[in-house]
């Protein structure tokens, strides 16, 4: 069927390179951290030495003096605002004024002739503190009598949600076995290698215009509009080319967003500021540790009777979006396994750690991986095929025009687990591999296998606009407006090709107009994996639109009546005699000059978002998060050195994913290798941040570690397609689920060499060490006592 | 990075009239590779830095069958990996190179930099140290020469005074019939090793004993450490696998190895005699293969 339907197509469902792919490697394309302004001056964040402390007093008066510094705010400058993720959780100010809640928040900001005049002034302010004892762990916060992070929160609780569905303690009381096991999941680095950076100026007292690398711009938009009482029509937020993102962060603000603004605005010239990696490693948000306490029940075949998540979880300092990680942690524990009793309770707590936010698959990432080595346990103790034990649970693919519903009212319209899981047990060869001997030498060789899920097109509710324009040049070429923004995961090209697609033209002959809110319509941006699926759908119905538009004239041109105009390799013509034709550009120019004052405008916007089944419901954690839903499955070797504990994955690994139809095969093929397997390696084997007292003791990426080419082995993948109907052309998300099987994947196999379950990640050589050690004096001592 | 002044002497008679000039103010930079790492963390601000990266005159190897091998300090990682001379004589130098960092710091920092920033986690000291490596130091004074173990004073501080400059390193030719190795437990190609060791060990080729060892480890003390109760263990006798791990136990055993966010002591500990007893096997089989 999948080559079929690639075969209708022109552009998409091949590979397709990237339509900035040039301006990239050329070093054209500007990131934020490249934008010069006439008369800019930099600026620089003074931040907190303490990680909880309360701010008695700044002084300024030494830093003013220092010729060269133009502009100084403290947050008082900001008049007592507050943000959030949501109305509810404004507990964030731009610049600390009477507390400090974790180690080098921003408490003033200095705007300077250069960068280092304003670090310097940064070091003459003066800030008075009277430190205050900290909550460092959500089990020190949870404690009764702990120092409060956020004064009106009792009990430290950033979020909790409790649902229940079915009967999970008769289940359990019915089941055959019921294991039940707690895994952690460290704080981790987003890795982008751009820094975070703002140019901000003020073109008249009341405009204000923001450039920054922002993966959610219309965020900013609201945001400053507010700050700062402007209309939003005054607000222009321009973005650049994003160096990567992957959640979090560049969707959010930071101190020095926000001082930007407000240095520019007091000095009245462009101020502009850059993150240093130190910064960024230190106060950027991070993937929220977790300890997940999953129980499972199954009845004697393996087939899963119930779940039970307790979950305790780090907020850090802020409540940023905490309430949707925290929401995904639960609300698709329904796939890819067909599971009828189900109960959730998760408690993020608020603490004096850099804030915690979305990360590559967000929420789901976390409960993915306990449950996929609880199935492990299972079913070793079972003694069932640790694959097989996942086919007898797997929810087959939905019959077409049928939907599978979940026990919480998600509903699925394709799965393509089942096929993905049969594919990388062949490709690996499992059936002859799990008899084959682990241990060679001092190395030991394992393979572990996962499946994962992710949604896309998630569903912001309030946040959910999404529109396209499509603007047709009288020479033929075609400008695509959109809100939606590619932080470097190629949605700008797939977009670009949808609207080459749909007027059957070039790709060339599109260009992509990035996020300028002057221009674009509304949108959450890069979030939730919504892009492709709801930027995708409205890019088809402005192209559709617009050459609704073209149509009309084109049938009154040829004769013909407009169902019968077909637009394919830049030629226009009648279905039923190709030879009544006319040529792409000379229609469009003919049109163009048809009337006067006639242009060609298409607008569309996405309607999936809001008008599938039952929007998402937080407290009860019922309904569709997602527009549809990918699936992952994943076989991933392991090599052990069982000497010294050292984990290396081996190339012996494939994944075969489910993203409905790729869109542009290769990009697809090296988000799920780069930004998924080697991302998943990088999170099984080696990152956490390490903290004393909410310090962070690796803030570098020598000590922090992730994978370069020595270390990243290559994965295959596999394509399996299902066409989702309700994804433009078919397509789902892609890689954000692929991102959760890796790490249970590699853990799995660790243990298929070696026995050692590392229920923390990630698998480091010493942790890895003391568990093969241990492991090995038990097996001593009942040698001994035979 | 605060501000600092600069000055970048065309020769070496220069540099050390400057350094004595600025006293203990100047700081010497090489290459960089280390100490720009700690300068944009703030950790070492220098009012001065005397820049000897662009003096020619210390970059060189020379190798002389009978006094051995000559590397000037300002070498870079890179040519000592790749110098034909070194693949040939001295193999444990390439071997140790090519797990030192990543190719982009082995082009621009130099060996003597490296010597000198006194790290104990260094992999050319340890290397160095079981080669019976002297170094040339020169000052306003003149020249002298020492035992490359006793310039590590304490951690990050070597044996230089003010307005002096290591210009040298001095490999004598290997005994016969001896072979060296180096390694380290890196979770990542060109990790600072968690810990390292190297081992140079010389055998009688008549009856198999062995007539020298030397053994010294990396990232287990506040210096680089020799370990001469592990080359006991292993000196004039017929070395077997039980006895390369007792050297091990024996490395191991006088250890207190620091702890970070890589590894803690005990672990250090364990591992320490585990390389030990990986590198000196190494080495004995490279001693034995010379037939």
């Amino acid at each position: 069927m999948g080559k079929e339907h690639t075969e209708e197509y022109s552009i998409i469902g091949k590979p397709i390179p990237r339509v900035e792919a040039r301006l990239k490697v050329t070093g054209q394309a500007k990131y934020a951290a490249d934008i010069e302004v006439a008369n800019m001056l930099w600026g620089y964040v003074k931040r907190s030495p303490h990680a909880h402390a309360r701010i008695l007093n700044i002084d300024t008066s030494k830093a003013e003096k220092l010729p060269g510094v133009k502009a100084i705010i403290t947050g008082k400058d900001f008049n007592g605002f507050t943000w959030g993720w949501s109305q509810p959780t404004r507990d964030e100010e731009p610049l600390a004024t009477k507390k400090v809640r974790y180690l080098y928040e921003g408490v003033a900001a200095v705007a300077a002739i250069d960068e280092d005049i304003a670090q310097e002034a940064c070091d003459l302010i003066e800030v008075e503190y009277e430190p205050l004892p900290g909550v460092f762990t959500p089990f020190e916060a949870m404690k009764e009598g702990a120092p409060l992070v956020h004064e009106n929160r009792p009990g430290n609780i950033t979020v909790e949600y409790h649902w229940n569905f079915g009967d999970v303690e008769k289940a359990f009381a019915e089941s055959y076995l019921v294991r039940e096991d707690t895994f952690q999941t460290p704080r981790m680095a987003k890795g982008y290698i751009e820094p975070p950076a703002t140019v901000a100026y003020w073109p008249e007292s009341d405009r204000l215009v923001f450039q920054g690398a922002k993966g959610s711009p219309y965020f900013p938009y609201r945001i400053l509009s507010r700050c700062f009482k402007l209309p939003l029509s005054n607000v222009r937020i321009i973005t650049p080319f994003i160096g990567c993102d992957f959640g979090g962060t560049k969707n959010d603000m930071t101190n020095g967003d926000f001082s930007t603004v407000m240095l520019a605005k007091k000095a009245g010239r462009p101020v502009k500021i850059v993150a240093s990696q130190f910064d960024t490693l230190t106060t950027d948000l991070r993937r929220h540790p977790m300890w997940i306490t999953m129980k499972v029940g199954v009845a004697k075949d393996g087939k899963i009777t119930a779940i039970h998540n307790k979950i305790v979880s780090d907020g850090g300092a802020y409540t940023r979006m905490s309430p949707l990680t925290h929401f995904l942690t639960g609300i698709c524990m329904g796939m890819p396994y067909h599971l009828p009793n189900f109960k959730h309770d998760v408690t993020c707590y608020f603490t004096n750690n850099p804030s915690s936010a979305a990360m590559r698959g967000h929420g789901i990432y976390h409960t993915t991986f306990a449950r996929e080595c609880l199935l492990d346990m299972i079913a070793d103790e079972l003694g069932i095929d640790r694959v097989e034990i996942r086919h007898r649970n797997i929810i087959k693919n939905p019959e077409p025009g049928t939907i599978y519903e979940t026990i919480n009212n998600v509903h699925i319209a394709t799965a393509g687990t089942e096929e993905c899981l049969t594919k990388v047990a062949e490709a690996v060869k499992w059936e002859e591999g799990k008899k084959k001997e682990r241990i060679k030498g001092n190395k030991a060789y394992g393979m572990g296998f996962a499946t994962g899920t992710y949604l896309s097109g998630t569903q912001l509710s309030a946040h959910n606009a999404c529109a396209a324009i499509v603007r047709v040049c009288e020479d033929g070429s075609v400008n695509y407006l959109t809100g939606a923004t590619d932080v470097g995961m190629g949605s700008d090209t797939v977009g670009c090709a949808i609207v080459a697609e749909v007027l059957g033209i070039d790709l060339k002959d599109v260009d992509i107009k990035r996020v300028d809110t002057a221009f674009t319509p509304a949108d959450p941006g890069s979030y939730g994996s919504r892009v492709t699926v709801l930027a995708g759908e409205a890019a088809i119905n402005a192209a559709e639109d617009a050459k609704k538009q073209l149509r009309e004239f084109a049938a009154k041109k040829l004769g013909a009546m407009e169902e019968e105009i077909v637009f394919k390799n830049k030629q226009v013509f009648v279905q039923s005699n190709h030879a009544r034709s006319v040529p792409w550009e000379r229609l469009v120019r003919m049109a163009c000059y048809d009337a006067p004052g006639r242009v060609i405008i298409g607008r569309g916007h996405s309607k999936r978002a809001t008008d599938l089944h039952t929007l998402a419901d937080f407290s009860t954690g019922k309904g569709d998060i997602g527009t549809n839903y990918s699936f992952t499955a994943q076989a991933a070797e392991v090599e052990v050195d069982l000497e010294t504990g050292v984990v290396r994955c081996t190339d012996n690994s494939v994944i075969a994913h489910d993203c409905g139809f790729p869109l542009n095969t290769q990009a697809v093929e090296t988000q799920v290798i780069g930004g998924s397997y080697h991302q998943g390696v990088s999170a099984a084997l080696y990152e956490e941040f390490k903290m004393d007292k909410g310090l962070t003791l690796n803030a570098n990426f020598v000590d922090y570690k992730r994978p370069r080419a020595y270390e990243a082995p290559m994965t295959e993948v596999l394509h399996v397609i299902t066409n989702d109907p309700f994804g433009p052309f078919g397509a789902k998300e892609a890689s954000e689920g692929s991102t959760c099987s890796a790490p249970p994947a590699i853990i799995n196999a660790i243990h298929d060499a070696t026995g050692v379950w590392i229920k923390d990640l990630p698998a480091q050589p010493e942790k890895v060490y003391w568990a093969l050690k241990e492991k090995r004096e038990k097996e001593q001592k009942k040698e001994k006592k035979k | 990075m605060k501000d600092f002044g600069y000055a970048a002497p065309k020769n070496v008679g220069e540099a050390i009239s400057l350094l004595t000039e600025l006293g203990g103010h100047g700081k010497v930079i090489a290459g960089g590779q280390s100490m720009l790492v700690i300068m944009k963390q703030n950790m070492l601000a220098p009012e001065f830095l005397v820049d000897i990266k662009g003096i020619s005159e210390l970059d060189y190897i020379k190798y002389d069958k009978k006094k051995g091998l000559n590397i000037g300090a300002l070498t870079t990682h890179r040519t000592i990996e790749r110098s034909p001379v070194i693949k040939e004589t001295y193999p444990v130098l390439s071997e140790m190179e090519d797990n030192l960092a990543v190719v982009q710091t082995r082009n621009w920092g130099t060996i003597g930099g490296n010597l000198c920033h006194g790290d104990p986690a260094g992999d050319p000291t340890v290397v160095f140290i079981v080669l019976n490596a002297r170094l040339k130091i020169r000052g306003t004074a003149g020249e002298r020469e020492i035992d490359i173990e006793d310039f590590y004073k304490d951690y990050l501080e070597v044996d230089l005074n003010p307005g002096e400059l290591l210009v040298e390193i001095q490999v004598p030719p290997p005994p016969p019939h001896t072979g060296s190795a180096h390694n380290k437990l890196m979770v990542m190609k060109g990790d600072m090793g968690i810990v390292g060791a190297a081992a140079t060990i010389t055998v009688n080729p008549a009856d198999g004993t062995c007539t020298g060892a030397r053994i010294a480890l990396s990232n287990v003390a506040s210096t680089p450490w020799r370990s001469r109760a592990a080359e006991n263990v292993l000196i004039g006798k017929v070395i077997t696998g039980e006895l390369l791990a007792e050297a091990g136990r024996a490395a191991s055993a006088e250890l207190e190895p620091p702890a970070d966010v890589h590894g803690s002591s005990a672990y250090r500990k364990e591992m320490a005699e585990l390389f030990v007893r990986r590198t000196a096997e190494t080495a004995l089989k490279r001693a034995q293969a010379q037939g």
